[in-house]
């Protein structure tokens, strides 16, 4: 019948052209084209949900390997010596702007703002349940004020896109615009319009909160220096009642402890070797290499990290999977090719490395498919806390910065009392270094430190026999791809011209 | 007295009435210049009588009266009137119509007298085409038509052959268009017959190829099928073949192998003489395997009806075992005068098609260890290195596609104000396939074994419609000629498949093999459509004045849903001139020259062979979220693969063409030299986007944005005469190529300047396409000799991994350091010169024709030998390798992979080749001999096909076809090989 019309409809169009149009409008089939999506409900939740699954893939986590903690004084490329040589350019700060790593980080982060673009532009227009609408919409600026903030952090000045077209020609806007024009009131809206954690079904953790919202707030007002504003919004946080500390250290990363009372945001995950089933690769390249083959080994543990914990601080087995540790019953024998010790030099005095691996990366379950599963903690309620304590001590509140940071190490203390005393220290400065430490010692591959040193202006002492270089390394290039293609719109930042 | 001259007549008449009664007989012979013509209709005027002439121009009729007028009428010569004035024995004699006798050429939308051309056209008769035994009838035309390039495809029975129009159009898609009795057809021709087909036009110029429009930058080829003349006639055409591995690879044999394997692993085979010793291409390949094909028509035509119908059949078993093709074809042409003014016809073509899919040995047999023996001592299939044994392979290969199709015209002609003719059609192509394939379980060693077996089903359909009218004019003005003609055509192409897979069936056999009969667990389905829509008006003019100056202007405007929101109309104008000067009344007369054409057009083609839903951006589904205390999938769905481009549109071809067409000695000698010269720009090809455009980590967009020159020479010469009673000829033909990319990515932002293709399957990729160079061109590294000792190591830039006996490796930008830059463009396999020439002598009815076929100037890649995944069989250059200073500066040392096999030139092959394509000797029976047995025409011939190839190229044949994306180059991976073939035939008319 449909071809019956087509001949009738060509046939009129022997008279008249103007209905050829329709003739040729040809949608394909079997997949939906971008234009009507989303219409509804129903399909305003899933688009946000495309949205989250933008934390699942591969190249948002810095290419695909946790170079924020490699690029630190915490960890090591990993895995064997061969593998994935070209990472050691990040823990050597020797990369350049045409490190693919650095590009497809940059356009996975964009592709999450395309994608957070599609639901701001269409589910305002639809018919539907107005709460959930604006909660979906609050959903979605939290997650575009995330990636915004890891660009505006890792490059500086970049283009603010602002629409889901796949625009060309538009310059950079420098990274204080980025945060007034699109971070700050993305994450206000955020915050007025999302619920608390627990006001969502179960069903629903993982999804954005007004705490989530909150705490991101505070670590960007931390990073800008703002500590007025970074008090204020991790004392929100605090003061909601929402949060609270783990008892178990372990349990904030563990399978138990998923959407557990210290998780501010993560990422949810499945125990799928397969991004389309649910899973997440972040764990897997960090996983156990060899006996049992949990994943590819990168992200060794820095031997110098080892030495600064000591020997008593519960948190460094905690933080870390040792050879023959009996992980789950599991005991661990590592990997073949990667030599168990490796020293400075021929004289073997200076341990450079021992093979070990991130144990906040590791998941229980059936070996490499459930570490899949692991969930990726974004945002702790135990750095909330030191954030507190730290704008708070730089705000001259110090017995308020103390309650928080002995919280922290209270909880580390795991009930051995005979270990990390309280700190009573009314010094600023000395409070201060008390605070960046226990940073060091709770946050440990948690992507925060590298961003921690630069912000404090202590990157070029700690990083400096690294291969940092201060004036340049604060930030990441521009990738030299987006510069060729933008033909000169865009220009590389003046401190990565030569 | 006039009036008393009628009165005596009509005395006369009723006087002879009475004396005659009803009786009046008239005889009489009707003949020609070449003698009596038989078949020719006698009618008497203003009555129903008739007649037909018998076979020696005999007729006699019965008139009511003796002054009335006979009409003499027969196809190919001018109707004559004459009255019978009361005479017992009228002979008339027929005049040839010139009209309809001069050779006339089918275009697009019409037909021309070849004097009237303005375009570049190539027709080719029934008679060449019927000399291929392959079952694609275009192969027939290899070496005949100059600037076609016909190669084979992926050579197994049954395939679409591979043809490029005037070198290579585009980085995409290069195959030309089809056009079968009007309907554009999708993809090839090897669904034809070769004995229905009456002729073949080859459209070369744009002028020639613009009422295709957006259709016909590659090139047209039009098919003409068979229509019925004369009385009816049967005929019946058979031929049977054998044919065999035409070249097979010289491999290292069972003791070359090991001894190279012990110069890699020292000590590896210790007695050499007690190895197996197999010849792999000995055991899969069979040799003189039948193929034959028949065909049965019957076809005539009378005043009013006009009808022709056959029936084929083709059968190949294929030099593989399990490679056979089978091909019923039945035809039927037919058209109807139902009054003077009002015509309709029909034109179809069904077929049913079974094609057993070759199953993948022909580099698993070049890459099988000659060490290892196909079968263990208990009969079982033995274990083979590197490649599987493949004869296992063969054995527990099932794949068979069935198909149908049937492609048909159904129009109606009405003629009015006696210049006007409007044509209505209907036309469509309905076909459908269907693929079973399934895997028993099997062990032959742990790398060659399947588990479980498994079952797939693949469904595919496509159905097309056109719906066509066009408006003809017609006019003779003294001395002005005026043909033109107007239309509007609608098109819808549809294509839908549907596969599912299953495992672990009930049983093995064959009554099992239906998804049904599996597991549900692990099955499988995919299922996908597409629809496109064109619609076009066209337009084209001839006008000739007195038969001097021609001139043609052709328009189409095309609306196609292939192409984006913002580009769906594109227009295609072309012009073009032509001066007979040899009809000049200066035109010396009695010299040689006795003909003189010279033409020129220029046009604009489009090609919109694009994967055209890239215009769109799409939404995908799957891209989920995972939330919950009780962790659970949350679906998801947003922007997923490359963002549209609503810009998207068809590629251009602009081409101008010059030629001149000649005639010598009395017509024993004429030609035919063109000069092209095309520019095809908007080019498809993915480019990076800003990253900031938020498509993600290697997600390109597809733009219009790269340019192609193509330019060159066709030529044709042709020599016919007669000495006494043996007749002769030679005939060339010829095309010159120079390809190049004149732009890549220019006006797109920070595109990249080149295209890295070629990909061997290793990850190695072997071509680059960039301004300046031929698309595709080999990219690798140059061998300028083997490294001889420690000395010529130390001083020489090279390779880190480089060593004592492996290659040196030019360091082309003189730099002193070798590195990836240092790789250069190696090689072309675009030929520079493609040409054919053949030869014909006739003696009575003897005859013998040789073709011959070639091209020079290309390169291939022999990337089988590249491919070194494992420890693999070698040719026996490698024989010739380094063992030791001094020994070769040519072949590298003894390995099982690495430096030596990243691309080089050592890879690279000249592909040039001349052939025989085929002789053919046919004897054709006397008049006197067959006529008793009530036989008009008999012949019986044989041929050999492909029996002598002159070539460089190492590998089974160098007539090696590149895929449909040109980027990639023309790499040999191992394709089904080239065989020679050994036939005879029988030709019957009666």
């Amino acid at each position: 019948m449909k071809k019956l019309k087509y001949i009738i409809l060509s046939l009129i169009c022997l008279i008249a052209t103007a209905c050829n149009d329709e003739f040729l409008e040809r949608a394909p089939l079997g997949s939906l084209t971008a234009g009507n999506y989303p219409s509804t409900e129903i399909e305003a939740i899933s688009a946000t949900n495309g949205v989250y699954n933008t934390l699942r893939l591969w190249h948002i986590n810095t290419g695909g390997f946790p170079l924020l903690d490699i690029m630190s004084d915490e960890s090591r490329k990993g895995s064997n010596p061969g593998d994935g040589s070209q990472i050691n350019l990040f823990d050597q700060f020797a990369f350049t702007a045409s490190e693919g790593n650095i590009e497809n980080w940059y356009r996975a982060l964009y592709q999450g703002i395309r994608r957070a673009h599609l639901v701001m532009e269409k589910v305002p227009q639809i018919d539907m349940d107005e709460d959930l609408k604006n909660r979906l919409v609050a959903e979605t600026r939290f997650l575009r004020a995330y990636f915004y903030s890891i660009l505006a952090r890792g490059f500086g000045d970049v283009p603010m896109v602002t629409s889901s077209e796949t625009s060309s020609g538009l310059g950079k806007s420098s990274r204080q615009e980025i945060f007034d024009q699109i971070i700050f009131p993305d994450l206000e809206f955020a915050i007025d319009n999302l619920p608390e954690k627990s006001d969502y079904d179960a069903d629903d953790l993982g999804r954005a909160t007004k705490g989530s919202a909150r705490a991101l707030l505070a670590r960007l007002y931390l990073f800008l220096g703002d500590f007025t504003n970074a008090e204020k919004y991790a004392l929100e946080v605090i003061n909601s009642q929402q949060y609270d500390l783990e008892t178990d250290f372990e349990d904030a990363f563990n399978v138990a402890g998923e959407h557990g009372v210290e998780s501010v945001f993560e990422v949810g995950a499945l125990p799928e070797n397969n991004l389309n089933l649910g899973g997440n690769q972040y764990a897997n390249t960090q996983g156990v290499r060899g006996t049992p083959n949990y994943g590819w080994g990168f992200n060794r543990p820095e031997h110098e990290w080892m030495l600064f914990m000591g020997g008593q601080d519960p948190r460094l087995d905690a933080s870390i999977i040792f050879l023959n540790e009996v992980v789950d019953g599991v005991v661990i024998s590592g990997d073949a090719t990667t030599p168990d010790t490796t020293y400075t030099d021929a004289t073997k005095t200076e341990i450079l490395e021992i093979e070990s691996y991130n144990q906040k990366a590791y998941a229980s379950g059936d070996g490499a498919q459930a570490i899949w599963g692991h969930n990726r903690r974004i945002i702790r309620y135990s750095d909330v806390l030191l954030m507190a304590a730290e704008a708070l001590n730089e705000n001259g509140k110090t017995s308020m910065a103390l309650d928080y940071l002995n919280e922290v190490r209270a909880r580390a203390r795991g009930g051995n009392n005979a270990i990390l005393p309280d700190i009573t220290t009314t010094n600023q400065v000395q409070l201060r270094q008390e605070i960046y430490d226990e940073r060091s010692r709770e946050l440990f591959l948690e992507g925060l430190r590298f961003w921690d040193l630069v912000r404090t202006n202590r990157a070029a002492t700690v990083l400096g026999p690294k291969g940092f270089v201060q004036g340049k390394h604060e930030i990441f290039p521009i990738p030299q791809s987006e510069i060729d293609i933008s033909d000169g719109a865009i220009v590389q930042d003046p401190r990565w011209n030569n | 007295m006039i009036k008393s001259k009628y009165l005596l007549g009509l005395v006369f008449y009723f006087i002879a009435g009475n004396i005659f009664g009803q009786g009046l007989i008239v005889n009489g012979t009707v003949t020609s210049n070449d003698g009596a013509l038989p078949g020719v209709n006698v009618v008497v005027e203003g009555t129903s009588l008739g007649t037909v002439t018998d076979i020696d121009g005999n007729y006699s009729i019965q008139l009511d009266k003796p002054n009335m007028t006979l009409i003499f009428s027969f196809i190919g010569y001018k109707t004559q009137s004459v009255a019978v004035n009361g005479r017992s024995e009228v002979n008339v004699r027929l005049e040839e119509d010139v009209s309809q006798l001069e050779e006339v050429v089918v275009i697009g939308y019409g037909s021309v007298r070849k004097s009237d051309l303005t375009g570049s056209v190539t027709s080719i008769k029934s008679e060449e085409l019927i000399k291929s035994p392959a079952a694609d009838p275009v192969q027939s035309l290899q070496g005949k038509v100059a600037g076609l390039q016909i190669l084979s495809g992926s050579g197994t029975p049954g395939s679409e052959s591979y043809v490029r129009l005037r070198g290579i159009n585009t980085l995409n898609d290069n195959r030309v268009l089809y056009v079968v009795d009007g309907v554009i057809v999708d993809g090839g021709i090897n669904f034809l017959n070769n004995q229905d087909i009456a002729s073949i036009e080859v459209l070369k110029d744009a002028s020639a190829k613009a009422i295709f429009g957006t259709r016909g930058a590659n090139g047209v080829i039009i098919v003409t099928t068979k229509k019925g003349t004369g009385d009816a006639k049967i005929s019946f055409a058979a031929e049977y073949g054998v044919e065999k591995v035409a070249n097979k690879l010289d491999l290292m044999s069972g003791p070359e192998f090991a001894r190279y394997i012990n110069d890699v692993t020292p000590g590896t085979y210790n007695n050499i003489s007690v190895l197996p010793d197999t010849d792999w291409q000995d055991l899969v390949f069979e040799d003189w395997q039948p193929m034959q094909t028949y065909t049965l028509s019957v076809s005539g035509a009378t005043e009013k009806l006009n009808y022709y119908l056959s029936g084929g059949l083709f059968q190949q078993e294929g030099i593989i075992p399990k490679s056979d093709f089978q091909r019923a074809n039945l035809k039927l042409n037919t058209s109807y005068k139902v009054r003077d003014y009002l015509k309709i016809g029909t034109s179809m073509t069904g077929i049913l098609r079974n094609t057993t899919n070759a199953p993948g040995v022909v580099s698993p047999a070049y890459w099988a260890w000659p060490i290892n023996a196909p079968f263990n001592a208990d009969g079982s299939f033995g274990e083979v290195q590197g490649s599987g044994n493949p004869l296992a392979a063969i054995e527990y290969s099932n794949s068979e596609t069935k198909a149908f199709r049937i492609v048909g015209n159904v129009y109606t002609e009405l003629t009015f104000l006696k210049d006007f003719t409007f044509k209505t059609s209907y036309q469509f192509d309905i076909g459908n396939d269907k693929t079973r394939s399934f895997t028993p379980v099997y062990y032959v060693s742990p790398t060659q074994q399947n588990e479980e077996n498994d079952l797939k089903v693949e469904f595919g359909e496509n159905r097309s419609w056109i719906f066509e009218n066009t408006l003809a004019y017609n006019k003779e003005i003294g001395v002005h000629r005026i043909d033109a003609v107007i239309g509007y055509s609608a098109q819808e192409n549809n294509s839908e498949d549907l596969t599912g897979t299953r495992e672990n069936l009930l049983g093995e056999s064959e009554d099992l093999w239906y998804l049904n009969a599996g597991s549900t667990v692990n099955q499988q389905n995919t299922n996908g459509s597409s629809v496109r829509a064109l619609s076009s008006i066209l337009f084209r003019a001839n006008y000739v004045y007195d038969d001097r100056y021609l001139f043609t202007a052709t328009f189409r405007r095309d609306g196609s849903s292939s192409f984006g929101a913002n580009n769906r109309y594109g227009n295609f104008p072309a012009f073009a001139l032509g001066w007979n000067l040899s009809n000049e009344a200066f035109f010396p007369a009695g010299i040689p020259l006795e003909k003189l054409k010279l033409r020129a057009s220029w046009g604009i083609n489009g090609n919109q062979n694009i994967p055209f839903l890239d215009q769109y951006s799409v939404i995908g589904a799957g891209i989920d979220a995972v939330f919950g205390q009780n962790e659970a999938i949350n679906s998801g769905a947003t922007f997923s693969g490359r963002p549209g481009n609503s810009d998207l549109k068809w590629e251009e071809t602009s081409e101008f063409d010059i030629g001149v067409e000649f005639g010598l000695l009395e017509g024993r000698l004429s030609g035919e030299i063109d000069y092209y010269n095309r520019l095809t720009s908007d080019i498809l090809v993915l480019l990076d986007l800003p990253g900031y455009a938020g498509a993600g980590a290697f997600v390109q967009k597809r733009f219009n944005a790269a340019d192609v020159r193509n330019s060159g020479f066709d030529f044709v010469l042709n020599w016919q005469d007669e000495v006494g009673q043996v007749s002769y000829g030679f005939g060339v033909t010829g095309n010159t190529v120079k390809n190049e990319v004149e732009g890549l990515g220019e006006g797109i932002p920070g595109a990249g300047t080149q295209i890295i293709s070629g990909d061997l399957g290793n990850g190695q990729r072997v071509t680059i396409t960039e301004k300046g160079q031929s698309i595709g061109s080999f990219y690798g590294y140059k061998v300028i000799g083997v490294f001889q000792d420690a000395d010529q190591l130390a001083s020489t830039p090279r390779l880190s991994q480089q060593g004592i006996g492996d290659f040196i490796y030019a360091d082309t930008d003189g730099n002193g350091v070798l590195n990836a830059d240092d790789r250069t463009i190696i090689g072309s396999w675009i030929p520079d010169f493609v040409y054919g020439f053949n030869a014909n002598v006739g003696f009575k009815g003897l005859s013998l024709s040789l073709d011959f076929a070639g091209q020079s100037g290309n390169q291939i890649y022999n990337g089988k030998q590249a491919i070194r995944f494992a420890t693999l069989n070698y040719e026996d250059r490698f024989n010739e390798r380094w063992t030791g200073p001094g020994t070769s500066n040519t072949d590298p040392k003894a390995s099982t992979g690495g430096i030596n096999y990243n691309p080089s030139d050592y890879f690279i092959e000249d592909a040039s080749f001349i052939k025989l394509r085929t002789v053919t000797i046919s004897y054709a029976f006397p008049n006197p001999l067959i006529e008793k047995l009530k036989i008009l025409t008999a012949s019986v011939y044989v041929r050999g096909t492909n029996l002598w190839n002159s070539t460089d190229y190492s590998g089974y044949t160098p007539e090696l076809g590149g895929s449909d994306s040109a980027i990639g180059g023309i790499i040999d991976l191992g394709v089904y090989p080239t065989t020679k073939v050994i036939s005879a035939g029988l030709n019957l008319t009666f």
